[in-house]
């Protein structure tokens, strides 16, 4: 036991070490700038359950690419029914203070309708995840401190509160905890307006492309309405050089 | 009919199964009763529905048919083709071929540059998207330039708005000071080369602006009135009027935009119309609206959409006005109208408490239609709404919405969707 309490001293100073290094922000920034690939393939399964047990269950095809000045992904609904072949497009941009621009193609409207990325507190599909939570927030959004170490299942952890700079922003404030030199975001508490906990974030499944790590499980757990959400990607490729024209008006048309 | 639709069940049947490895099929099942809120509850629909989406992919082809079946108590059903047609990829081209639904423009619920595809107004305005539009029989071309895109679409047969029977409370008639007669022998168009219709299109996507530029010749969807009196030798007065609806060629040109500005989504539209017949007053005979003038006119819509909170807002402003006016024209050179929309979803999306409505200005007169969807399990929704039709009775005009006053009703769609 002694030996125990002496080893996590050393690793929690190890670590404290290291971190002073690093500020809050640039911890955030190496998680931000963490390479996922240029492009990626997947399918998502997202389970949706409720305080009574209830599971709703929504399947996605996904192509997400990098381009020059950020990003442009297309996802494809394949069901439930009532929404099969609805398809939902986002430009992001990495300049500051650029929104994102969003279409969505309806098919009982066959129209292609450009829809407010102003909405991005609104919950996806129904799910725990907000717009927000799906996207890659930027690190200058929010004041980021260290808030301490930790050792968990034998990774050096760094937790990280982040306070947003919007005053406004539907969280008063998150804190991350951050896997060492991986710079993979493990788990996140996420605060309401009143400063409680509203929902935890957590990984539950990874994979490697060489030197890419693809998140392939998520579990968001809505603490204050007793709920969660379950993400899980399948089939992940990466690098497939998806062409540019997978982006466009004429693809959300005729789906995949 | 019967013959027919277990023939429709067979074709089905044995085309699933030929295709089955590699056919998609899609559809739903509905129930829907509307029931008026006049004296005696009367019904204003009693409809089962089976909607068929069959679709199949092969490469660079592919083909979607989409057969319903309308079913009303104690009669026949009544079988349908949506849209069936194939498609045909190519690098920067895809060809369609077939009946087709063809939709165009940004505007909501409003048919300015959206007029490719005829509409079905069987129940008014109050069908579903999908249904109020008309499949049409044509060749549609798009060619593709990175963001942008030119279609090109050739209709080979014109067909007109389908208008409610006259046995329908939708069924609307103009009054007239005489009794009527209605000579329908000049309705129909000739199905010849000669008569087909042709609509281009040059639409483009960017962060900035979504943007759609058309032209196109076609014949007027709805048929112009041609009232003439009915005299009898010897008696200078006449005896009554003479109706002959009648097509006419018209020639348009307009655009339509979407851009976001501050969370805000600005849409606008505009059509420039040449050559639309307008009923008019003839001082020569009786003041009776036995003229026809030829008129241009233009029909625009500006709207906005945005989101406060949880709930989503739209509202749209749109005005038709007729150029180089006369006063004689019947209809009035300005018509004004709004519509808005608000929504707002509950229960992670389950239950969805809808308001749209659509206001006349001119007249006062308005649709008001409130409606609350609750998700029972995925694909599976009932839907409790109303439609509320307001009319001014200061007002001269009973309007578009205030003609149906009468027709206010509650109504429960139940669909399962497949």
């Amino acid at each position: 036991m002694k030996l125990k309490s002496i080893l996590t001293t050393i690793i929690l100073f190890s670590g404290l070490t290291y971190a002073q290094d690093l500020t809050g922000l640039e911890v955030i920034q190496n998680v931000y700038n963490r390479p996922t690939g240029n492009d990626m393939t997947g399918n998502l399964i997202m389970t949706i359950e409720n305080s009574r047990g209830n599971q709703r269950v929504r399947k996605i095809k996904q192509y997400v690419k990098t381009v020059k000045g950020g990003e442009k992904k297309i996802m494809f609904f394949l069901s439930p029914a009532d929404v099969k072949n609805t398809s939902f497009m986002t430009w992001s941009y990495d300049e500051k203070g650029k929104s994102d621009d969003q279409w969505i193609y309806l098919p009982a409207l066959k129209k292609v309708k450009r829809i407010s990325s102003d909405s991005k507190g609104d919950y996806f599909m129904g799910s725990d995840f907000t717009y927000d939570d799906l996207g890659d927030r930027h690190p200058s959004d929010d004041n980021h401190t260290i808030l301490r170490e930790e050792v968990i299942d034998g990774k050096e952890i760094i937790v990280i509160e982040s306070v947003p700079k919007d005053e406004e922003y539907m969280y008063s404030r998150t804190v991350t905890w951050v896997i060492k030199d991986s710079w993979i975001g493990l788990k996140k508490e996420f605060y309401d307006e009143d400063d409680e906990l509203l929902k935890i974030l957590t990984v539950e499944g990874q994979k490697s492309f060489g030197d890419v790590i693809i998140l392939t499980k998520m579990k968001m757990n809505n603490v204050q309405r007793n709920q969660f959400t379950i993400m899980e990607f399948s089939d992940v490729q990466i690098d497939t050089g998806i062409p540019n024209n997978k982006f466009t008006e004429r693809m959300m048309k005729r789906g995949i | 009919m019967k013959n027919q639709t277990l023939k429709f069940s067979l074709i089905m049947l044995i085309g699933a199964n030929l295709f089955a490895q590699n056919l998609d099929i899609n559809g739903y099942v509905r129930s829907y009763m509307g029931v008026l809120t006049n004296d005696n509850y009367d019904y204003s629909i009693n409809q089962n529905t089976l909607d068929l989406k069959l679709k199949r992919t092969d490469d660079n082809v592919s083909f979607f048919a989409n057969p319903f079946i309308y079913q009303y108590p104690n009669q026949d059903a009544q079988l349908g083709l949506r849209e069936a047609y194939m498609d045909v990829y190519f690098d920067n081209m895809d060809l369609r071929i077939g009946k087709q639904q063809i939709i165009w423009g940004k505007a909501d619920g409003m048919f300015i540059t959206d007029i490719v595809s005829p509409k079905d107004l069987g129940e008014f305005l109050l069908r579903d998207f999908d249904e109020i539009r008309t499949g049409i029989t044509s060749l549609k071309a798009n060619y593709y330039l990175g963001d942008n895109t030119v279609e090109m679409v050739w209709i080979s047969t014109f067909t007109p708005t389908i208008m409610p029977d006259e046995t329908s409370i939708w069924s609307r008639i103009p009054e007239f000071p005489l009794p009527i007669t209605i000579d329908e022998s000049q309705k129909e168009i000739p199905a010849r080369l000669e008569n087909s219709e042709g609509f281009i299109k040059f639409s483009g996507m960017s962060s900035l602006l979504d943007y759609e530029i058309m032209a196109g010749t076609m014949w007027d969807d709805d048929p112009t009135l041609h009232v003439s009196p009915i005299i009898e030798l010897g008696n200078p007065q006449p005896l009554g009027l003479m109706l002959t609806p009648k097509h006419h060629q018209l020639t348009l040109a307009g655009g339509s935009f979407s851009s976001e500005l501050g969370g805000f989504i600005f849409r606008g539209e505009g059509a420039y119309y040449m050559g639309k017949q307008f009923s008019a007053l003839n001082p020569n005979q009786m003041n009776l609206p036995t003229s026809l003038l030829e008129k241009d006119y233009v029909h625009y819509l500006i709207g906005t959409d945005f989101s406060i909170g949880t709930a989503w807002f739209s509202t749209q402003f749109i005005q038709r006005a007729i150029l180089d006016y006369d006063d004689m024209i019947v209809q009035e050179e300005l018509d004004n109208t709004m519509t808005f929309l608000a929504n707002r979803t509950f229960l992670q999306e389950t239950l969805t408490l809808q308001l749209f409505g659509y206001v006349g200005l001119n007249n006062e007169d308005a649709l008001i239609r409130p409606s609350l969807t609750y998700d029972v399990a995925d694909g599976f929704e009932i839907l409790a709404g109303a439609n509320i039709f307001i009319q001014n009775d200061e007002s001269e005009d009973a309007g578009l919405f205030g003609h149906y006053d009468d027709n206010d009703m509650v109504y429960l769609k139940v669909k399962y969707s497949f």
